[in-house]
């Protein structure tokens, strides 16, 4: 895995390991790779004489953790990808099959609920992440396409920050630039957290969406915005079918290359059911006080 | 040998007397440069022994080459015995090849470095019964935005090659001077006309069948292979055709189209695509389900609203019996065609598909079954068939692919190598230049609105 810190990453594992638990397969090692392209190189180089029966991977980086994936899939190792495809693997030669959310659809679902929120003629920030990671390079084109094809009224002013410490100044840039800017789409919601944190000591109040329904992102909603929109992605989910899709490939079961889940569409009305099925656990408490203060919600 | 220099050698054109060395050079170097490219040399000495070249040409060669930036001198490699090897690398990093994929429900973009190696691809659903100015203005967007992703030296693009859904008739054997016909209804398209002048590089163009068989024969099951069949199986059924490792494309870009064939399936007679393609599948797929021979696909249908032909093969993996012979019954008449040209052909390996054959068993054991029993002995003791896992990415590797083989074949490489780029083409900047004479209003096909991507 990529990092055993954040929530996401647990939900996946515990989707992955139970899964894989009810189909009576054992998992050997889970290694935390702590976004190390070279921690995630040995521990697949390690593996590799271990000869497992498949490993199920985030793969950390892009062409530089190619090679490594390849080998143990060339070693006859059944290799599911998490998420994204390191460069130039193939599916079949290199990989069994990729399973992710599916980012074309949470751009979708994000353009389409903040669309009404939007006035004519709007002129609007998209907060994209300048690097190389196929995810946010999904969401932030459906996005701008869905706006293109059912909004063309709207007007893309794009910025992108290179890693989530830069966010709130890549937002305050943009606005600075666009100061007519009456929403903002930020491609997940760590960054859109210090987006806005950065924004709102500049009176920052016009709606927002993102995608992920991390917990500050499910107050914001709750509590009526900035965040007006959320695409959240199903990470148990994510786990328990890249273990089902492990399980088949090494039954010898055709699986398709591509399997992407659909995203929840989050607004105000459905947080807290979206919480719990995301997160599987109740809502935070300042979700429900904010609903409870809200008459006729909740 | 002289230093050259651009000034020198700026046309092909030969005086009387002796060939001048930059003309002598230029042969040699394309030689070399396509050892070095194509793996079959990583060193001074095997590019000495293989190429046959004395020393000193070999040194004089890649002194230049580097300094064109076509090739990389500086790792070394393992030594046998004495000082290890300097190892000559090919600068599969100098440049990109634009690549776009068109079917009847999507579009596929991406970016490739020279070794057609795929760095970035993107798909999205698209319909072609569209005008072509839309697609092009989409994908031109798309490329844009790819582009604008790329940072460093060395991401400028060499190349843009698109895969249609048609055969692609092509006249001479460098890249298009304008745009073919590809589909009823996009006459008048300026797809090539478009790029080159957007992009300043040459274009080169390919059926989807062509480009998804370059794409299995160096990524995929033909890695290797000297003759392979590759069949696609959709709402057309094609072959690509690879003969001594190269795609044979015919006379005039028409080789494969087994789907106008004309076959029997009981008492009815038609082409091959209507009686053993995706769109009979379907339809006969949706009578089961409405007549209530398949339960599971009347649930399907009742669950979608109608039936696809994915569907049917998910539900003929499933085990449903209807499916299963329905897709038997498109695999024998496909395997009929298949074996027909397999005894023709001989091939090493045939390679089937296409999302209906991609996602279940029975139509590639119909197609064995078939091959097997109306093939010679010796046709089929070392046939291997079986199904593509390559999915999208067979087409925009294989559309990348048929872009470098361009772009490096010896007498287009020829007429470039010495200026270190492919727009230096005598004939590509005469394109370009009576592009550039045209009235701006044919530029403006595919010219995206600020803002959008």
């Amino acid at each position: 895995m990529h990092t055993l810190e954040s929530d996401f990453a647990r939900q996946q594992l515990q989707g992955l390991v139970e899964t894989l638990g009810d189909c009576g397969a054992v998992v050997i090692e889970v290694v935390d790779c702590g976004f190390s392209p070279e921690a995630q190189i040995a521990a697949l180089d390690r593996v590799l004489h271990e000869a497992p029966d498949a490993v199920i991977s985030l793969p950390v980086a892009n062409a530089a953790v190619a090679a490594a994936h390849a080998r143990l899939s060339a070693a006859g190792t059944a290799l599911v990808l998490l998420d994204n495809v390191p460069t130039g693997l193939l599916p079949g030669r290199d990989y069994v099959a990729l399973v992710s959310a599916d980012n074309s659809g949470l751009g979708r679902i994000a353009a389409e609920l903040l669309g009404p929120h939007l006035p004519e003629g709007a002129e609007i920030g998209v907060l994209g992440y300048d690097a190389d990671f196929f995810a946010t390079d999904e969401r932030e084109l459906a996005f701008a396409r869905w706006m293109g094809q059912n909004r063309p009224d709207i007007t893309l002013r794009i910025a992108r920050f290179g890693s989530i410490g830069v966010a709130g100044e890549a937002a305050l840039s943009l606005s600075t630039a666009h100061p007519g800017l009456s929403g903002l789409f930020v491609v997940w919601d760590t960054p859109a957290r210090e987006a806005l944190s950065a924004l709102a000591r500049h009176g920052w109040t016009a709606p927002v969406a993102t995608i992920d329904l991390g917990r500050d992102a499910a107050v914001s909603l709750a509590s009526g915005g900035p965040i007006v929109a959320v695409a959240a992605q199903q990470p148990y989910e994510q786990g328990a079918v890249a273990a089902q899709t492990a399980v088949l490939s090494v039954l010898g079961q055709l699986t398709p290359d591509w399997i992407a889940l659909p995203g929840l569409p989050v607004t105000l009305a459905n947080v807290v059911e979206s919480f719990q099925a995301v997160w599987r656990r109740p809502a935070p408490p300042e979700v429900l006080a904010s609903l409870l203060q809200k008459p006729g919600v909740g | 040998m002289p230093v050259l220099t651009r000034k020198d050698e700026g046309t092909n054109a030969r005086g009387p007397g002796r060939p001048r060395a930059c003309e002598t050079a230029s042969a040699s170097l394309v030689t070399i440069l396509n050892l070095v490219r194509t793996g079959q040399a990583t060193t001074r000495q095997e590019i000495e022994r293989t190429g046959e070249f004395g020393r000193a040409v070999v040194a004089d060669r890649l002194a230049l080459l580097t300094e064109l930036g076509l090739v990389d001198e500086s790792e070394l490699g393992a030594a046998t015995g004495g000082r290890a090897p300097r190892l000559v690398r090919f600068a599969a990093d100098n440049g990109r090849v634009l690549v776009a994929t068109m079917d009847q429900t999507a579009l596929g973009v991406g970016i490739a470095d020279l070794s057609g190696r795929l760095l970035m691809e993107h798909h999205e659903p698209a319909d072609l019964t569209e005008p072509a100015a839309a697609i092009l203005d989409r994908m031109t967007s798309l490329f844009d935005w790819i582009l604008s992703r790329q940072s460093g030296p060395g991401t400028a693009p060499w190349a843009v090659s698109l895969s249609v859904p048609a055969p692609v008739a092509e006249v001479g054997r460098t890249f298009l001077f304008e745009t073919p016909s590809i589909l009823p209804g996009w006459e008048g398209a300026l797809f090539v006309e478009t790029l080159v002048r957007r992009y300043g590089v040459p274009v080169w163009m390919r059926s989807s069948v062509e480009t998804m068989t370059m794409g299995e024969l160096h990524a995929g099951a033909g890695i290797g292979c000297t003759a392979m069949l590759f069949v696609k199986v959709g709402k057309r059924i094609g072959a690509g055709l690879v003969c001594d490792g190269r795609l044979w494309r015919g006379a005039l870009g028409a080789a494969g189209l087994i789907g106008q064939l004309p076959v029997q399936a009981g008492e009815r007679t038609g082409t091959l695509d209507a009686l053993a393609g995706s769109e009979m599948i379907a339809r006969q797929g949706q009578v089961a389900a409405e007549m209530g021979r398949s339960t599971l696909l009347a649930d399907l249908q009742r669950r979608h609203g109608s039936l696809t032909a994915v569907e049917v093969s998910h539900a003929a993996q499933m085990g449903d019996q209807v499916s299963i012979e329905i897709l038997s019954q498109s695999g024998r008449l496909i395997g009929h065609v298949v074996a027909t040209l397999a005894n023709a052909f001989n091939p090493e390996i045939i390679v089937l598909s296409g999302s209906v054959a991609q996602s279940n068993d029975i139509l590639l054991a119909a197609v064995r079954e078939a091959v097997y029993g109306a093939s010679h002995p010796l046709v089929t003791r070392d046939l291997r068939i079986v199904r593509s896992q390559m999915s999208s990415s067979a087409g925009l590797v294989g559309a990348a692919m048929v872009a470098v083989e361009g772009l490096f074949a010896p007498p287009m490489l020829k007429a470039w190598i010495l200026q270190g780029h492919p727009t230096a083409h005598p004939a590509f900047a005469a394109l370009r230049e009576r592009l550039d004479g045209l009235p701006a209003a044919a530029a403006a096909q595919g010219a995206p609105r600020d803002g959008r991507v």
